[in-house]
């Protein structure tokens, strides 16, 4: 007959603890959608969001694009990027379709365009990114540098984490 | 003649690079006298980029150093790497006044079209 010594729960105790931590990080997660997803075809642009105990740091790619291009605002959860991207080749966008070369009476500088590839996108774009926290919007940075935007969102002090100072009795 | 632009993939390339290597989006328009190709490479910085023209193929490549940010990841849309794309452009190019200027992540690659295939009006005279 075995002893039922006083350890003899402790590795249902760990398996349960360890299904408690599951369950918690699933019910408890900051509602992200789309996590490690693509976003849908024309969403532009695409971010990358990391969070530390600081700080979301949101980064994105915006070629093209000079810091007064981009108009950042940040309300409480919400990120917003937006702008205009500027168009590829330096000819007026009504003329620069294929097949309307003949530039007659639109004077002599006019040059013929024919798009052979046109993948980068052009135009208005704006771009809503969901913060799973409030930040403290008088803090949030951002920087544009080769085509990369980075924005710092200090997280707000409520959101923080804090140690908790126990005290001795 | 219009020039048929084609990806190409190139054979040469060794597999063995550090990191992960994308192809950018491209846009290519002609202009008559010159080709232009433009392609956003975010990130990347202008001594790390390579751009070549052989036997009629244009070929750019461009290093990204890494980028680390802090904390852990709550959303990756795009990776990060090298960027490397070769277009087949054809006969007719002048290779030697190729240029390129690489600002706010776009590189612009000019290639120009020799003097004799270049498209020109012909005046028509009136007897």
């Amino acid at each position: 007959m075995p002893i039922l010594r006083p350890g003899f729960a402790l590795p249902f105790e760990e398996l349960r603890d360890e299904l408690d931590r599951v369950w918690t990080t699933l019910t408890a997660a900051p509602p992200v959608p789309g996590w490690g997803t693509r976003p849908a075809e024309g969403v532009f642009p695409a971010v990358v969001v990391r969070e530390s105990d600081e700080a979301i740091t949101v980064e994105a790619e915006l070629p093209g694009l000079d810091a007064d291009d981009v108009e950042i605002t940040v309300a409480g959860d919400e990120l917003l990027v937006k702008r205009s991207r500027p168009e590829t080749c330096p000819v007026p966008p009504a003329s620069g379709r294929t097949g309307d070369g003949d530039g007659d009476g639109d004077g002599e500088k006019q040059e013929r365009v024919m798009w052979h590839r046109r993948e980068r996108g052009t135009g208005a774009f704006e771009r809503r990114i969901a913060l799973p926290v409030v930040v403290d919007a008088s803090r949030v940075e951002a920087r544009l540098v080769d085509g990369v935007l980075t924005v710092t969102c200090p997280k707000a002090a409520e959101c923080q984490p804090h140690k908790v100072a126990v005290r001795s009795v | 003649m219009v020039t048929q632009a084609q990806t190409t993939i190139p054979a040469t390339e060794p597999q063995s690079e550090p990191t992960l290597t994308y192809q950018p989006n491209v846009d290519i328009c002609d202009l008559g006298a010159e080709v232009l190709l433009v392609a956003d490479i975010p990130g990347a910085h202008a001594a790390g980029i390579d751009v070549t023209f052989e036997d009629g193929v244009l070929a750019l490549r461009a290093a990204v150093p890494p980028r680390i940010l802090p904390g852990r990841s709550m959303r990756q849309e795009y990776g990060i790497g090298n960027y490397r794309r070769s277009f087949r452009l054809g006969d007719g190019f002048d290779a030697s006044q190729i240029s390129a200027d690489y600002k706010k992540g776009v590189l612009t690659i000019h290639v120009p079209r020799l003097a004799a295939v270049r498209p020109r009006k012909v005046e028509v005279k009136t007897a």
